[in-house]
């Protein structure tokens, strides 16, 4: 009988230590990010204000890139939201990879979304 | 010797001759053991001992205890009766015998009813087994293509982060003032303690890698391994139960001989065929 109690301990520990499901940090990754990209873009914003409002969305992104990152239970979820957002690493985890290639967010982001100097140049103002 | 028991060991003989087909068609214990899912998680040392518990807890476990036990008997009073025959004479001789046979009769049914319990614990191992050795290789399991294509991605943007998270935490520390986030602090003081758990989990006893002609297996390496044990342990009971059929055939040729000895003209108290037979009656008929 006790034999049989101290085999379940072991078998219940043993099968806690796979560890517990997270929450769903790539939802609040996402919310961030989005947060950052309309600061970025926002019309209204002066340029200290945007760069305020960069640099504070950029301390809370870093947390939760990394947070997404090392969330085992993302591994494998097949879902379109994950496998878009293991897409593209520098446009997902924009803080870490702005940082990596020595650039600033928005120069980022802009070259991922395919926005460049030469584009920007090229572009006429029109009736769509 | 009397009609009647010549009549039994002809019983006996006939019925002999049937064990040669399979003996045991009842209904077989169960044994559910625990779900892959959860044994995969157990280190290779723990598996065996685990599965093996699981078993001996089970009711298939139990009937093979009982069945063997059982069999311990029957060999027991095999023997006694063999030393019994090589002692005894006359009717007391062929009565022992045709006991003798009951039992051997009785003994390969043993025999045969514990190797389908056996064989029925092979099966039910190897298929769990099978289904361990696909968990462990989930690639190779039927993941879709679109799965693999993620876990790959998700690896190779885990070796990028790791691979830059030095370079990134000393730019985003140069070029802020703000302190480290309380997410950061934390994780690292975790990490520590992870690393700590973690060196002594690699250092327990229990999760000791499995050792085999001097080199370490994987947990992988290692259910194959008892797979391939089991699939041997088949193959011995497949052969066993050749031997058997060889035992119950071997009885049924002893009863027969039994019944053979037991109607010996010189034994029997009837008339022989030949004197009753016409021919011989002929004289009677030819003289006055």
């Amino acid at each position: 009988m006790r034999l049989t109690s101290i085999l379940a301990l072991a078998a219940t520990g043993l099968a806690l230590s796979a560890g517990f499901a997270a929450a769903d940090t790539l939802d609040n990754l996402e919310r961030e990010r989005a947060l950052l990209i309309e600061a970025m873009l926002d019309p209204g914003l002066a340029p200290a204000e945007r760069q305020a409002r960069i640099e504070s969305e950029q301390r809370r992104l870093v947390d939760l890139e990394r947070m997404v990152l090392r969330d085992e239970s993302l591994k494998g979820r097949n879902t379109p939201t994950v496998r878009k957002a293991f897409a593209n690493y520098d446009l997902t985890f924009l803080v870490h990879a702005s940082l990596e290639k020595k650039v600033s967010l928005m120069d980022n982001w802009m070259d991922q979304v395919g926005i460049s100097t030469n584009t920007l140049m090229a572009a006429r103002k029109g009736r769509r | 010797m009397t009609k009647h028991t010549a009549s039994r060991l002809a019983a006996a003989a006939a019925l002999g001759l049937l064990l040669s087909g399979p003996a045991f068609a009842g209904d077989i214990p169960e044994w559910h053991p625990e779900s892959s899912e959860r044994l995969v998680k157990l280190p290779a040392t723990y598996l065996k001992k685990s599965l093996e518990h699981d078993f001996a807890e089970s009711a298939l476990g139990t009937a093979l205890r009982g069945t063997d036990g059982e069999i311990g008997f029957k060999a027991k009073t095999l023997q006694d009766l063999q030393n019994s025959i090589a002692k005894a004479e006359g009717d007391m001789r062929i009565e022992l015998r045709h006991q003798f046979l009951h039992e051997k009769r009785a003994y390969v049914d043993m025999m045969s009813k514990r190797n389908e319990l056996q064989r029925s614990r092979v099966r039910i191992q190897t298929r769990l087994l099978e289904d361990m050795l696909a968990r462990m290789r989930p690639g190779s399991s039927g993941d879709s293509p679109a799965k693999q294509e993620l876990i790959k991605r998700q690896d190779a943007a885990r070796a990028r982060f790791e691979s830059s998270l030095s370079t990134v935490d000393m730019r985003l520390f140069n070029s802020s003032s703000a302190p480290e986030s309380k997410y950061s602090v934390k994780y690292a003081e975790n990490s520590a303690a992870i690393e700590q758990l973690v060196a002594r989990i690699n250092t327990h006893k229990m999760n000791d890698a499995v050792v085999a002609d001097g080199e370490n297996m994987s947990k992988e390496d290692y259910v194959r391994q008892m797979l391939a044990d089991a699939q041997a342990e088949s193959a011995i009971i497949d052969q066993e139960d050749t031997i058997l059929g060889y035992m119950a055939k071997l009885v049924a040729l002893d009863a027969l001989a039994l019944a053979d000895e037991a109607l010996d003209p010189a034994s029997a108290d009837s008339l022989s065929p030949e004197r009753t037979t016409p021919a011989a009656m002929t004289s009677l008929f030819t003289t006055n």
